[in-house]
């Protein structure tokens, strides 16, 4: 299995196909693995890069895992991870390496504090409109309530706001950061958001007008790789964004 | 000074220069913090990040690190993709209540009209 990480493909070709689990690694003729290719170091059998990191497009993205992680810190942290995961693994880390080199100063927790906004927002939105079905439904129902007038602005998040990963529930679909429609637009107002209420945005809105990048690199990767570790992959043309369950 | 030392030397087990740059944004009270980043990110790595960016804009990206390596240590496979799922499953969830809502919203409204 190679899962070639190719955000320019977004639209799934299989043209760019590491083939089989013969050609992504190190064995034979077939050449080192995009991770060896760029560490220019021999290949050997049996590398933890080779089966996520083709030596077409996976070594321009592994050099973003590298910059950002290192290739050693990636190499123990694959290893302690099942096979079985370890492709989820590198999707999530290459997204994350994209994601910090688009945008050095908050990486993809701007993303993370867009959605949250996004949450209370909606959360409030919602309280307000049940209050308003309760009088609705009163015999005599008084004027409906003024709408809250934090219904659209609220207080700026902070770090100690967001969700830890403890708290994240077993089952995770991935398949949400692939869709166009759900990456909020309203997001990029949400750059002007202060995280740790300092004064002003970045530069750039790099992860969440990237997003759409960071999703098709994602969508790549897991399009190449649909069938499990073990077999040898097969390349198609349509897209699938498989639901993943977490199993401890 | 031995005692001055920032938790990232401390970590590193050298001197502190009084130009560190991990000092600022990683103080000696909280070992825990830069074990974190240095664990996922390596010490060399989130020096080079910190280097590049403006000294106003440091504390934030520090922060973020910091972050982003404890998802990364509870959820070794997702990390803070986890954090970003569970986001869109609770926009999803929220935005189906609030159609629901607004549906009931609307008969109610309707019935009302009805009735008078």
């Amino acid at each position: 299995m190679s899962a070639t990480v190719n955000p320019s493909s977004s639209g799934g070709s299989g043209s760019s196909c590491g083939g089989g689990g013969g050609s992504s690694s190190s064995s034979g003729g077939s050449g080192p693995c995009g991770a060896c290719k760029f560490l220019r170091r021999k290949c050997v059998p049996g590398c933890i890069f080779a089966p996520y990191f083709d030596s077409e497009q996976g070594a321009a993205h592994f050099a973003a895992v590298h910059k950002v992680f290192g290739a050693s810190n990636v190499s123990k942290l694959l290893l302690h991870i099942p096979v079985h995961k370890r492709l989820d693994a590198v999707v999530t880390v290459c997204y994350e390496a994209q994601a910090r080199l688009r945008d050095p100063v908050y990486g993809c927790v701007s993303h993370i504090f867009a959605l949250q906004q996004q949450v209370v927002n909606l959360q409030a939105e919602l309280s307000y409109l049940q209050t308003h079905l309760a009088t609705l439904e009163l015999p005599s129902p008084p004027a409906p309530p003024p709408p809250p007038a934090t219904l659209v602005t609220s207080p700026p998040l902070s770090i100690a706001d967001l969700p830890s990963a403890s708290s994240v529930p077993a089952t995770y679909d991935l398949s949400s950061l692939f869709d166009p429609m759900t990456q909020p637009s309203w997001a990029m107002q949400q750059r002007q958001m202060d995280p740790r209420q300092f004064g002003g945005s970045t530069g750039s809105s790099s992860a969440t007008s990237g997003g759409g990048d960071l999703q098709s690199l994602a969508r790549e990767l897991l399009h190449r790789n649909g069938s499990p570790p073990q077999g040898s992959m097969s390349c198609t043309g349509s897209l699938s964004s498989p639901s993943i369950s977490k199993r401890d | 000074m031995i005692n001055g030392r920032c938790s990232a030397c401390k970590y590193l087990r050298r001197k502190c220069p009084l130009d560190c740059i991990f000092s600022p944004y990683f103080p000696s009270n909280d070992p825990e913090r830069f074990s974190c980043v240095h664990k996922i990110y390596g010490s060399s790595n989130v020096g080079k990040m910190l280097q590049q960016l403006p000294v106003h804009l440091r504390a934030a990206a520090a922060d973020c690190l910091c972050y982003e390596a404890r998802c990364r240590i509870q959820d070794p496979v997702y990390g803070c993709v986890g954090i970003i799922s569970l986001l869109y499953q609770q926009i999803h969830s929220a935005e189906n209540q609030l159609a629901e809502t607004k549906a009931e919203i609307a008969v109610l409204a309707v019935n009302k009209n009805f009735q008078i």
